[in-house]
């Protein structure tokens, strides 16, 4: 039996756990395995379905869907979501699969109509932008900024302080600390900008521009054998060796 | 059976026209004003300091007057003005202006928006333009009338779109573009798009003389057969003398080449813009102004 709220014609179904200072507006529609925790506010026509956990002090604008599954499945897998984010207007949040939930952390703002795919994640401080199509089991590090119609195919992992710019195909992973552009993508330098404002000192960003021009290059993956020299050097900055890390680490995707 | 009235939530403080008709599901906030002959559809949410006037036709699931997506925008209370005889598509985004931008957005008359298309802070949308679905317009920029944006192209902050220009397909774009001309990349992977050609569509629905279009004409081709020494250009077609649309080109290329990152706008930045200047009445301007020294 649905309860309705203080707006007639929002729905909350019963099973539900809202906390009692949550602000749900008009024609909003809560499923019954949803949670929610204090401090949220849902605008308008916001739908929340699925077995979905939101966090402390999110904002959910007019038309937002949270939980939703392809299939209509939504009670397949789970969606988690951490405080303090912002979800735009027309952003679409799918529920995770049975092996992965879709995971979005603290502090996050995606933009209006984005897609987030089943059993992505998303982590802290990130600006997502507009139509920024994430796919399933792709992953978006702390920090990150992408523009406008970023496609991360499935998979793919963008990583920490990198920036996309608009139209992007993450088609292989994004390094950390990069600025990236192109269909398949360039590594276009360091993303000097963000780490300034996210406290990098000289030294640091100096370093990530020597090593950047060297592994890249232009292009848009490291060189093996440039990767392998730099790795063998203990010296280098912890940036440097966590950048290299993840190179090491990366998918590519062929094709 | 549940009358339709009541499946909408109209802040009784809005001021809606006896002939508007709004869509069940709807949802309209307080400093709404909205005129008549207006139809909205399904689902649609107006909220914030709007006005949208006249027969306009407003579809299914919009967001109009949401609060802007910019860090610096304070909550205060500004403003979306909306013209008239608009045909706005389902989905539309449109947001009020910053305190810093100029504290409005303006959408002008007989546009046409389509669906999904999203509107930024500070943006001025003149008169008969054509937004295709999925546009996505940054904050702060004009497009200018009957300005023609292709679908899924999108626009940086600061950028001016000139009259009747042509946009492509999934363009970015990233500075002005020339008043008449068609503007997109051969390969939209990687080329960074230019100038390519002349929008002669845009150039017919100017309604201009045979003699304007003429010389219209052959200030494109002398500006714009290479993107090369386009300064050099201008100059020696101001120097033969040019009139009426044809000096106006001139006049736009010149205020581009200046502008940072080949965007005029953008001297803008932290000040009142003229367009919204001549919109917002004469006591808030002053105070904004005052706020901002």
């Amino acid at each position: 039996m649905a309860k309705v709220f203080q707006f007639q014609f929002s729905v909350v179904e019963k099973g539900a756990k809202i906390a009692p200072n949550v602000k749900i507006g008009p024609f909003c529609y809560i499923g019954p395995d949803v949670e929610i925790a204090a401090g949220c506010v849902l605008d308008s026509n916001v739908t929340i379905v699925g077995r979905t956990t939101v966090g402390k002090n999110n904002r959910f604008f007019p038309m937002s869907v949270i939980g939703a599954a392809f299939d209509g499945e939504e009670d397949k897998g789970r969606c988690i979501i951490g405080e303090g984010n912002s979800i735009r207007e027309h952003v679409v949040i799918y529920s995770g699969t049975t092996r992965k939930p879709t995971r979005i952390g603290q502090d996050n703002l995606i933009m209006i109509a984005c897609q987030v795919g089943s059993g992505a994640t998303i982590g802290d401080h990130d600006i997502i932008a507009n139509c920024t199509h994430i796919s399933d089991d792709a992953v978006i590090e702390d920090y990150v900024r992408t523009s406008a119609f970023s496609f991360v195919d499935k998979k793919m992992r963008v990583g920490a302080y990198a920036f996309t710019a608009g139209y992007v195909q993450v088609t292989r992973d994004v390094p950390p600390y990069s600025m990236v552009q192109g269909s398949p993508f360039r590594v276009r330098g360091v993303n000097t900008h963000n780490l300034k404002a996210c406290g990098f000192g000289e030294q640091d960003i100096r370093a990530l521009k020597k090593v950047f021009r060297e592994l890249f290059n232009g292009k848009g993956f490291a060189d093996a054998e440039v990767l392998a020299a730099l790795s063998k050097n203990r010296k280098t900055p912890q940036v440097v060796k966590v950048l290299l890390k993840a190179l090491k680490n990366q998918g590519t995707k062929k094709g | 059976m549940v009358d339709v009235q009541t499946i909408r939530e109209i802040h009784s403080s809005a001021r809606i026209a006896p002939d508007a008709k709004i869509g069940p599901y709807s949802v309209i906030g307080p400093e709404v004003i909205i005129g008549p002959g207006t139809v909205l559809g399904r689902r649609v949410t107006v909220m914030g300091n709007t006005t949208i006037g006249s027969g306009n036709v407003i579809g299914d699931g919009c967001v109009i007057g949401c609060t802007p997506q910019d860090m610096k925008y304070r909550g205060a209370s500004t403003m979306l003005v909306i013209g008239h005889k608009n045909h706005i598509g389902p989905m539309v985004t449109i947001h009020i202006g910053t305190e810093l931008g100029g504290y409005v957005t303006r959408i002008g008359d007989e546009n046409i928006l389509m669906g999904g298309c999203h509107i930024a802070h500070d943006c001025f949308v003149d008169n008969r333009t054509h937004i295709g679905r999925c546009v996505q317009l940054a904050g702060h920029i004009l497009v200018q009338d009957g300005a023609v944006l292709e679908d899924m192209s999108g626009a940086h902050h600061f950028v001016t779109i000139g009259r009747y220009a042509r946009v492509g397909q999934r363009t970015p774009v990233r500075r002005d573009v020339p008043p008449f001309t068609n503007f997109f990349s051969e390969d939209y992977g990687w080329t960074s798009p230019s100038v390519r050609g002349v929008h002669t569509a845009g150039i017919k629905a100017a309604n201009l003389t045979r003699e304007e279009q003429a010389e219209l004409k052959r200030a494109l081709s002398e500006l714009f057969e290479d993107e090369t020494a386009l300064q050099t250009k201008i100059e020696t077609l101001e120097n033969m003398g040019v009139e009426g649309e044809a000096k106006a080109l001139c006049e736009f290329c010149q205020l581009s080449l200046q502008g940072k990152f080949g965007r005029n706008r953008e001297s803008y930045r932290g000040q009142v813009p003229p367009e919204a200047a001549a919109v917002l009445p004469a006591e808030k301007l002053a105070e904004i102004q005052r706020s901002m020294q």
